[in-house]
């Protein structure tokens, strides 16, 4: 396979053709803040934490829908798409009726971009109780971020096609089968839903606080 | 988008079955409603996961609000609300006891909200359907006609052309297919003429169509499509309606030129649910194609309405709304170019767009090209007005002529003795002109130099009655309603954007600022990354009606 040369923050790294400004990113040893990512799956491009710095390009772009070019300098801390991305976390957790727990992907994403109190308070998913239908899983809909990599787990991974996304615009969620929970939906109970989810929105039943 | 999905859904339109989309319409049509049968149903036929289904069923405006024995759709569109500052949507909520997506208890009658139903012309505007009853009521009284059960059809617009010989309001006539077929001229000197005629793409973006043509008759595989975007969302734009309802065989023989030079057996268009007149127009238009000879074997089409979504106009949302899926926004690359509907590689262009191509088959790049003499920009441009305006409608002009003229000259100015105070150009992710900057010329780069865009065209005129707070309030609401809920910043920004503005506090310029660099820098599509635009231009030109602090 052909590979490119690209640099990442002033370092020079070999990436196979076909790579995304993430994977040089991750190959040089450097963070970028990812929600939607997971390396199981095809990117999403759809939390927009990602964004870096590309030399030549006007504004930021997203690290893992952008693939890489020969020669491509890529900025992980270009301070446009650093702003982007705290202001992206801090309307993620914004939208939640309760901070996520500490071990979650989004509480540590948050800690490290150093996201405080949101500029932009408002509405957050209504407070319910856990979905424990299933004995295994169970759902914290309110924790749901979106982030879509539920989903893809099912499809893409899985091949279940259990769950979906639902809804639109700020009331976006997912469910399972016809939303009447795991259990009367198609899932075979595999848990690559929640080992995926960055909010513990999926998680195990023995794991719920 | 899942390519699973994508491919499941292949697979089954190859076997002729219905998109899961196409069956809960059905359900709605029928029974007002979407049932958890209705979806097992879909599933079912379409080949669909229930889940999948269950997603579709959650996204569509249409699929979500319950009809009553009477359904009545109020238009929320921005001309509307330029003609009554929202007065008519609360008068009908006052009177008929419902809050819009309601549906009374006995059944009798349901309230619901659409953004726009093509009739700005004539505004305030609602639709009406019931057994044997499906009428657009628009303009003055409209409201108590509606409510007195005594609804009149509302008139089409005006249309006209200032251009010497018309291109867009020419009625199609196949000549451009014609000498194409007759004089034997090759797809690839097709391909060649549509580059060099230099058409820009007419749905807002201004992508040169015959570049994206290129990548299409490029990419590998056998079976391609050309796909026309009739998903004419832009609240105050009527242009795409005028042209699928009153001139269908322009649009079509377009279509079979892009498939020509593209080397696609068939495409396919995708029209408003919100324009009811717009898909039976095609067909019939079609129909008497097929008769001709013009359609058939060689070039064929089908249309296919959608169902309520505003982002579904963006053309990876659009493809997926195609294939029955939820109409949400897929990151690119893959190109539709490459990678388009089912998987396959698609053209996707803009109605008008594809209208452009028959004059340039016909009379070649250069004729083309020397449409608009005072303007680099190739071809002509319809534009519309909005009811404003003394003399709303759709006119054919040339490129590069001034704002002025077009305002005050061609539509007349404002009736009733107002005057303007700033006209929206392009829908709502366009900037805000104000009257004393419409000395500005209609063509892309004047109009991005002024913080606004040619977008598809619509041009909307604020009175000096409008308080600019109102609009950023009407703009961003419905900016966070269509957001598809895909990426982040649009998702949550919108929401927050128009809670900044929902009621009378004051609202922080440097909070606002923020965010909207949020949505524009990082939102997936040009929905949550246009929305802004509109946004600065108030803050530009009217700060002190915005009610800001530091």
């Amino acid at each position: 396979m052909s590979e490119l040369t690209v640099t990442v923050d002033g370092t020079t790294v070999a990436v196979p053709a076909g790579a995304t400004a993430l994977d040089a990113a991750r190959a040089a040893g450097r963070w970028v803040p990812t929600l939607c990512f997971d390396a199981r799956q095809a990117p999403f491009g759809a939390c927009r934490a990602c964004l870096v710095g590309v030399e030549g390009a006007a504004n930021p772009l997203p690290a893992c829908t952008t693939r890489c070019r020969e020669g491509m300098a890529i900025d992980t801390e270009d301070p446009a798409a650093r702003r982007v991305a705290h202001a992206v976390v801090e309307l993620v957790l914004s939208e939640l009726p309760r901070a996520p727990a500490p071990d979650t992907e989004l509480a540590q994403v948050a800690q490290r971009l150093g996201v405080g109190a949101p500029r932009w308070p408002g509405e957050t998913h209504a407070p319910a109780d856990p979905d424990v239908r299933h004995p295994y899983l169970a759902f914290q809909h309110e924790l749901c971020i979106s982030c879509g990599r539920c989903v893809r787990a099912c499809d893409e991974l899985q091949g279940t096609f259990a769950l979906t996304a639902t809804g639109r615009g700020f009331h976006a969620n997912v469910a399972a089968g016809l939303d009447e929970g795991f259990r009367a939906s198609a899932c075979v109970a595999c848990g690559a839903c929640a080992d995926t989810c960055p909010t513990d929105a999926i998680t195990e039943v023995s794991l719920l606080p | 988008m899942s390519r699973n999905l994508v491919e499941l859904v292949r697979r089954h339109h190859a076997l002729a079955a219905p998109s899961a989309l196409d069956v809960l319409k059905e359900a709605v049509e029928q029974r007002g409603e979407v049932t958890d049968e209705d979806r097992r149903e879909a599933a079912r036929r379409s080949g669909l996961p229930e889940a999948a289904v269950y997603g579709v069923s959650t996204f569509y405006d249409d699929l979500l609000q319950p009809r009553g024995a009477r359904h009545v759709r109020v238009c929320t569109g921005t001309a509307c609300f330029a003609a009554t500052g929202g007065a008519h949507v609360e008068e009908l909520r006052a009177a008929t006891g419902l809050e819009l997506g309601e549906r009374a208890a006995d059944g009798s009658t349901s309230l619901a909200e659409t953004v726009c139903l093509g009739f700005c012309h004539s505004a305030p505007a609602l639709r009406v359907t019931g057994s044997e009853l499906d009428v657009v009521d628009a303009g003055p009284g409209a409201v108590a006609r509606v409510l007195a059960d005594a609804c009149v059809a509302a008139a089409e617009p005006d249309w006209s052309s200032t251009l010497p010989e018309p291109v867009l309001t020419r009625p199609g006539d196949w000549s451009g297919l014609r000498r194409v077929l007759e004089e034997e001229i090759s797809p690839e000197a097709l391909l060649e003429a549509v580059t060099a005629a230099e058409i820009r793409g007419r749905g807002g973006a201004g992508f040169p169509a015959g570049v994206k043509w290129g990548f299409a008759r490029a990419a590998a595989g056998e079976q391609k499509f050309i796909v026309a975007n009739g998903d004419e969302g832009d609240p105050g734009s009527y242009i795409d309606k005028y042209l699928m309802e009153r001139n269908p065989a322009l649009l079509l023989e377009g279509m079979a030129l892009a498939g020509y030079a593209v080397g696609a057996a068939h495409g396919f268009v995708l029209v408003r649910s919100e324009y009811p007149r717009s898909k039976p127009a095609l067909e019939a238009a079609a129909e008497a194609a097929r008769a001709a000879g013009w359609l058939g074997e060689r070039f064929d089409v089908t249309i296919v309405e959608g169902a309520g979504s505003y982002v579904v106009g963006e053309e990876t949302a659009l493809l997926a709304c195609l294939e029955g899926l939820r109409g949400t926004v897929s990151a690119r690359p893959p190109f539709p170019a490459q990678e388009g509907l089912y998987g396959r590689p698609t053209v996707v262009n803009n109605v008008e767009t594809l209208c452009n191509v028959p004059f340039v088959a016909a009379r070649g790049a250069d004729a083309y090209r020397a449409l608009s003499p005072d303007s680099d920009t190739a071809g002509s441009k319809l534009v519309c007005f909005n009811e404003r305006f003394a003399r709303p409608g759709v006119y054919e002009v040339p490129f590069g002529v001034s704002m002025r003229w077009l305002c005050e000259q061609l539509a007349g100015g404002l009736r009733d003795g107002r005057s303007i105070k700033g006209v929206q150009i392009g829908g709502p992710l366009g900037g805000i002109l104000p009257a004393e900057r419409l000395d500005a010329a209609f063509d892309f780069d004047a109009l991005a130099a002024e913080g606004c865009m040619l977008g598809h065209g619509g041009i909307l005129a604020f009175d000096d009655a409008t308080s600019m707070r109102d609009v950023a309030r009407h703009l961003l609401r419905f900016g966070a309603h269509e957001s598809c809920g895909k990426c982040f910043p649009c998702r949550i920004g919108l929401r927050r954007a128009h809670a900044m503005f929902a009621g009378e506090q004051p609202v922080s310029r440097e909070r606002l600022e923020q965010l909207l660099e949020t949505l524009e820098l990082g939102s997936l599509c040009a929905h949550g990354g246009g929305m802004p635009a509109p946004i600065r231009s108030l803050l530009r030109w009217w700060p002190d009606e915005l009610g800001l602090s530091a």
